[in-house]
């Protein structure tokens, strides 16, 4: 065991290998002037650090499960970055030698179109023995599991699911798309598992930091670069250890995912279906984050090439109709898909009014530039299709000389995109694209911290919410009704006085909405001074979440002249709001600026009078109102709750009631 | 809303008001028949007992308990509710209701501005 002075050390020294690597990163991205793979990879890495603070920081375990597979997602985007950096600099290289040895062979050649790649509806079966891999037989052995999916540059992660012996499948219920594949493209799919009872300690820290110091940076590290990021390589491996070179994980103790399966999949297994495909298994049944794996796994994986859902081509050509010689009709000729479409004029196309006439152009299609017609300048362009026995040839002309060879050029590419994306051209498949939902890096629920403060019940907190109940009444109201200032009248004495409050707020109390809040009601006995410092108040009260920030904004105006019932203790009473509601809420924002997006919400935006302990949440921040605490979590599961409120509903306990 | 003073009854060694009480900050507040909002973790009464104080005094079913003797009832837990009510050295207890009706009968006032 290393003495604990020379880890120290080693982790100073590694601290310091990854500020080299991170300007090493820079200096390629910079040469290359590529700003926008520099944008995504300083994301990634400040995402990273991110991921890593809070894995430090948070201690229940599903959260800790939530960091960890961010922190694998950045690291291997970091890393698909970093190796499409590598491929353009070397393609740049490779340029400059073309250019200098007139070599234009190469760059002629057509390329085919790209198009969108879907996988959904993964499911991965598995099958259960009775006490085989089990170590302790009769404790539930949990794993949690999620799929990284890679296409090219883009890495998307599943959503983390929680697998046990009750589960006879693992099913990802996340629609993944890719936007530009290319035919060629492989998708891989890894599946990552973490064993769920795991002690989390980085009892093997030492051994790795080791072997990532041994791996030092320098001219080798160029080389040594190449050499890992070739394609098979490139799969991430767990984001404790192994042969992440360029980038050395900070060793934090958490829980670490570890490879158990992958497979890649390319455009052989597109099908507008579901198909089982067969995965690799690694791992062994002695690993902890070992799952009884079938073998298969089932999914969906649909392709929409551009050529069948873009339009490819478009103009004006004449077509030959009837049987007479000089029957030409003008068209709007748009080729997409299998299809020329001849519409009567343009405008009719984008009025989705039917075409005039449509020529099918697919694999059996035989198209040809005819003799030069003596009474056109062009040629004719013919296409000759098979209609059930009959052949049927289409003649067209375009304007001129360019147009002609414009078209065939377009006719000729969708041919090549054709042939190269094969079963995905004879129909367009359907691809489903994912709801609006926030970004796959995800952060994990905020407020854990607050669960771990314990509060103890002291009166001063009850006469604070005693006083806090009073507004609450009023603004409970209020708030469900979209707030007319007026009825203020019905509970309190003095008339509202409206127009002055609204100069008294300070320049970070948004909602000009509340302007009316009178400061002085007689009725609510209010300690200003209480309220306004540290005003760390989390809207955890039950009635609408709007409660708290109209106190804040209310006891603003006071806040210079505080009474002497300040109370200095709002740190537990905000401690304690948060752990009598139950979960975490993201703090509270600073809104230094006017805010504009409060205006939209019905409730009064959310402010905050100090942000002495404000947990920085970094989800969305300005304008969120997200006066419901479910939005200020980053993403609990709509799983998770469902089956939180299925167990509720199915407790009888959870509504108590007692007779007094 | 409405003060409402209810004497407790001496039943032998213990002290009784005569209902029975629901909710709380601990509890699923989706489950309270009584409230309008389904996240009022509030404090309700769901049950009276025929004849007994709390119905003398003129409780109801379905209130909503406010306060008991000054003390908050809207952000406390149903044991915490509990235990307000129950307090072997206080004779009276004060609470302030709010009844569905009253509720409706404001709303309706705020309406109409």
């Amino acid at each position: 065991m290393m003495p604990i002075d020379r880890l120290a050390d080693m982790e100073e020294k590694l601290r310091i290998l990854e500020d080299l690597n991170m300007i090493y990163i820079r200096q390629i991205a910079l040469s290359l002037k590529d700003s926008d793979i520099q944008k995504k990879i300083d994301y990634e890495i400040r995402m990273r650090e991110g991921a890593c603070k809070l894995l430090a920081a948070c201690s229940q375990r599903d959260q800790a499960l939530e960091a960890s597979k961010s922190l694998l997602t950045c690291n291997a985007r970091i890393m698909a970055y970093m190796s499409e950096l590598q491929r353009m600099k070397e393609a740049q290289v490779m340029q400059r030698v073309a250019r200098r040895s007139f070599d234009a062979g190469p760059m002629d050649d057509r390329s085919p179109c790209k198009g969108k790649v879907a996988i959904s509806d993964l499911r991965i079966p598995l099958m259960w023995k009775d006490t085989e891999y089990f170590k302790n037989k009769g404790e539930l052995h949990r794993c949690a599991v999620f799929c990284l999916l890679q296409l090219g540059g883009e890495i998307f992660d599943t959503d983390m699911v929680m697998v046990d012996r009750t589960l006879t499948d693992i099913c990802f219920d996340n629609t993944i798309v890719f936007n530009e594949a290319s035919p060629g493209f492989e998708l891989r799919v890894e599946l990552y598992s973490c064993c769920s009872e795991e002690d989390y300690s980085a009892g093997s820290t030492p051994r790795k930091l080791a072997s990532k110091l041994s791996s030092s940076l320098g001219r080798s590290a160029g080389k040594k670069m190449r050499a890992a990021l070739e394609p098979g390589a490139c799969s991430t491996t767990s984001n404790g250890g192994g042969a992440t070179i360029l980038l050395p994980v900070p060793s934090v103790p958490g829980p670490k995912y570890h490879l158990l399966a992958h497979t890649t999949l390319n455009l052989s297994h597109v099908q507008d279906s579901f198909r089982t495909h067969d995965l690799t298994i690694t791992g062994n049944e002695e690993c902890s984050y070992w799952l009884p794996l079938y073998g298969g796994v089932c999914c969906r994986l649909a392709a929409q090439p551009h050529c069948m859902t873009q339009q490819m081509m478009s103009g004006c050509l004449r077509v030959k109709l009837g049987g007479e010689p000089q029957g030409w009709t003008n068209v709007y000729g748009v080729l997409k898909g299998t299809n020329l479409f001849c519409y009567h004029q343009k405008e009719d196309m984008e009025a989705n009014v039917e075409p005039v006439l449509t020529i099918g152009i697919n694999k059996e299609t035989r198209i040809r530039a005819a003799e030069k017609d003596p009474h056109s300048k062009a040629q004719n362009i013919c296409i000759t299709n098979q209609y059930g026995g009959e052949e049927v040839t289409h003649t067209l002309a375009a304007d001129s000389r360019e147009d002609t060879q414009r078209w065939m050029e377009a006719f000729w590419q969708q041919f090549y995109d054709m042939s190269q994306w094969r079963q995905c051209c004879d129909d367009l498949m359907k691809i489903e694209l994912p709801s609006p939902r926030k970004p796959a890096i995800v952060t994990p629920k905020q407020g854990s911290l607050y669960h771990e403060m314990v509060i103890d019940t002291s009166d001063d907190i009850g006469t604070v919410t005693d006083i806090l109940a009073h507004r609450i009444e009023e603004f409970e109201l209020r708030a469900q009704l979209g707030s007319p200032p007026h009825w203020m009248a019905l509970f309190d004495e003095d008339p509202p006085r409206s127009p002055h409050t609204h100069q008294h707020l300070p320049p970070h109390s948004p909602s000009p909405r509340l302007h009316s809040r009178q400061p002085r009601s007689p009725r609510c006995h209010r300690t200003p001074g209480l309220l306004s410092s540290n005003a760390s108040l989390t809207s955890d009260s039950d009635s609408p979440a709007s409660i708290s920030p109209c106190f804040r904004q209310a006891w603003s105006p006071d806040a210079s002249s505080s009474s002497g019932r300040f109370r200095p203790r709002t740190l537990s009473l905000d401690a304690k709001l948060s752990t009598l509601r139950g979960r975490g809420y993201s703090g509270f924002r600073c809104n230094c600026q006017p805010p504009t997006a409060s205006s939209v919400s019905p409730r009064p935006a959310q402010t905050a009078l100090s942000c002495s302990s404000s947990t920085s949440s970094s989800t969305s921040s300005e304008g969120s109102n997200s006066q419901e605490s479910d939005l200020g979590f980053s993403r609990p599961s709509s799983a998770r709750r469902s089956l939180r409120n299925l167990r509720a509903k199915l407790d009888p306990r959870n509504w108590l009631q007692s007779q007094v | 809303q409405q003060r409402i003073e209810i004497h407790k009854l001496r039943d032998g060694d213990n002290l009784i008001l005569g209902f029975s009480i629901g909710g709380g900050i601990d509890q699923d507040p989706s489950q309270n028949p009584f409230s309008e909002d389904k996240t009022d973790k509030g404090i309700y009464v769901t049950r009276v007992s025929k004849g007994g104080p709390a119905e003398v005094a003129g409780l109801r079913m379905g209130d909503k308990i406010m306060q008991v003797n000054g003390w908050d009832m809207t952000m406390v837990t149903h044991d915490q509710a509990r235990k307000k009510l129950t307090k072997k050295n206080e004779d009276v207890v004060r609470l302030l209701v709010t009844r569905k009706s009253l509720e409706n009968a404001v709303r309706q006032s705020m309406m109409q501005h």
